[in-house]
């Protein structure tokens, strides 16, 4: 083992240390709003590590989960019946739309069916096979968080093929955090906010949870210590009153986040309104390309299925549970459908299907029995 | 899909960097740190193929080993 890693040992023995020695009298749970601050935790074991009265609840921190139905089907049929090829991050290719049996559920089974659809790992890889192919449209259904997004606006700042255009299904992170805050039942008490989120929009954007809803909130990275360092800052603040918001994550998150990042962001996209799976519209919290960038519009390009797929909205498998767990209203292992009917191998829903979804983290962590319950 | 990598940058040549981590190379775009200098020998992360931050060697090694404990782990659990 190395020094640094001896480092970041200690470091995280010290927070989790200062953490037993709080005094909490009350129960207290802290959200995670990022699939990384989950996968992190649950690969630490961090749950059975602190004191009982706290709570990690994973909350709507994975992209691919909330990608709604209708823009799934939207790239399935746009595949299927246009000659195009279809370029999505490889998530996407295995989250099934509530369909009948025999048709088509999955991106995957519409490759099965024929259609040209490559899984890419970047939005270059996009622009590469648009040039490859220049008499062919490609479309890059694209979800993604800030994070994600940003990429993809410096993709098509910086020039893309005439080609290539683009089915957005790209979310803000803050809006679900303040849907929930104003729901009057938010289910949590502090939160420990995404980092590299931040790093691209800045620390700022979360301010508002400490502002407008008094919660504790700190911006963590994805390691032990700055997780723990992150948990202790949010407990104590709770404690002692203390409220601001904390940047458990300086190496990475600067005043104003990625000012070139968010440039891109802000010349390339507007901000709409936009439906999550499970949970329906929030006001401004999606991403749409703007008047400049029409041509590249997949929408504008293929228009017919949009409405096709809108009578689709709100649509979730059977039994699916997975807008409740992306809500952090219950723990992945409540739904009656985890680890029976819904495995990785098998997915029914998007949480069981991306590697940022908190039923697919929980797997991988070796959660196999329903033993949890958010208080 | 957040997951950002330490890399370090060996060669650049306008907004394409050729990047190295672990013995592996990727062209990495440094389109979002026009506002940073970057210099070959530098250390970004990395999110999709985009650099989002310039960080200290002694940053992305530290990150490096815990993403091989975490990964590790998970292998285990697999």
């Amino acid at each position: 083992m190395s020094n640094s890693t001896l480092d970041s040992n200690k470091q995280a023995k010290y927070w989790l240390q200062r953490i037993h020695e709080l005094d909490l009298q009350q129960p207290v749970r802290i959200m995670n709003v990022c699939g990384g601050h989950e996968r992190a935790i649950t690969m630490a074991g961090l749950r059975s590590a602190l004191p009982k009265a706290v709570e990690l609840i994973p909350g709507p921190g994975c992209p691919v989960c909330i990608c709604p139905e209708e823009d799934i089907y939207e790239a399935i049929q746009i595949s299927l019946q246009e000659n195009v090829i279809l370029v999505a991050f490889g998530d996407m290719l295995r989250v099934p739309v509530n369909v009948h049996h025999g048709e088509v559920r999955t991106l995957d089974q519409a490759k099965g069916a024929g259609a040209d659809i490559r899984p890419i790992a970047s939005p270059q890889e996009a622009i590469d096979i648009a040039r490859q192919h220049p008499q062919t449209t490609v479309v890059f259904f694209a979800a993604g968080f800030e994070t994600t997004m940003a990429p993809v606006a410096a993709m098509i700042a910086q020039g893309a093929p005439d080609n290539l255009c683009l089915l957005l299904s790209g979310r803000l992170t803050w809006p679900a955090v303040a849907m929930l805050l104003e729901s009057g039942s938010p289910g949590f008490d502090c939160l420990v906010a995404p980092g590299h989120v931040a790093t691209v929009m800045g620390a700022e954007e979360w301010t508002f949870v400490v502002k407008q809803y008094s919660l504790p909130t700190a911006v963590a990275g994805f390691y032990s210590e700055s997780l723990l360092a992150a948990f202790y800052s949010v407990l104590r603040q709770k404690i002692e009153q203390r409220l601001f918001l904390d940047n458990c994550y300086p190496e990475l998150v600067q005043q104003q986040g990625n000012p070139s990042a968010r440039k891109q962001l802000q010349q390339v996209f507007n901000i709409i309104d936009a439906n999550w799976r499970g949970i329906g519209t929030i006001p401004a919290s999606g991403y749409a390309l703007n008047d400049q960038y029409a041509a590249h519009d997949a929408r504008q390009r293929y228009p017919d299925y949009r409405d096709m797929a809108r009578k689709r909205a709100g649509q979730m498998p059977p039994g699916c549970d997975c807008a409740k767990v992306v809500l952090g209203k219950i723990y992945p292992d409540q739904c009656r459908l985890y680890g029976k009917a819904c495995t990785p191998r098998n997915p029914v829903g998007p949480c069981m299907v991306s590697d940022e979804g908190a039923c697919r983290i929980w797997w991988a962590g070796g959660v196999r029995q329903s033993r949890s319950k958010i208080a | 899909m957040c997951l950002g990598i330490p890399m370090q940058v060996k060669t650049i040549e306008d907004y394409s960097a050729r990047c190295e981590a672990k013995g592996i190379e990727r062209d990495v775009s440094l389109f979002m740190l026009q506002h940073e200098d970057i210099q070959a020998g530098d250390f970004v992360v990395v999110h999709v193929g985009y650099a989002i931050q310039k960080v200290t060697p002694q940053e992305a090694r530290t990150a490096w080993e815990i993403y091989d404990e975490m990964l590790a782990r998970e292998a285990g659990n697999a």
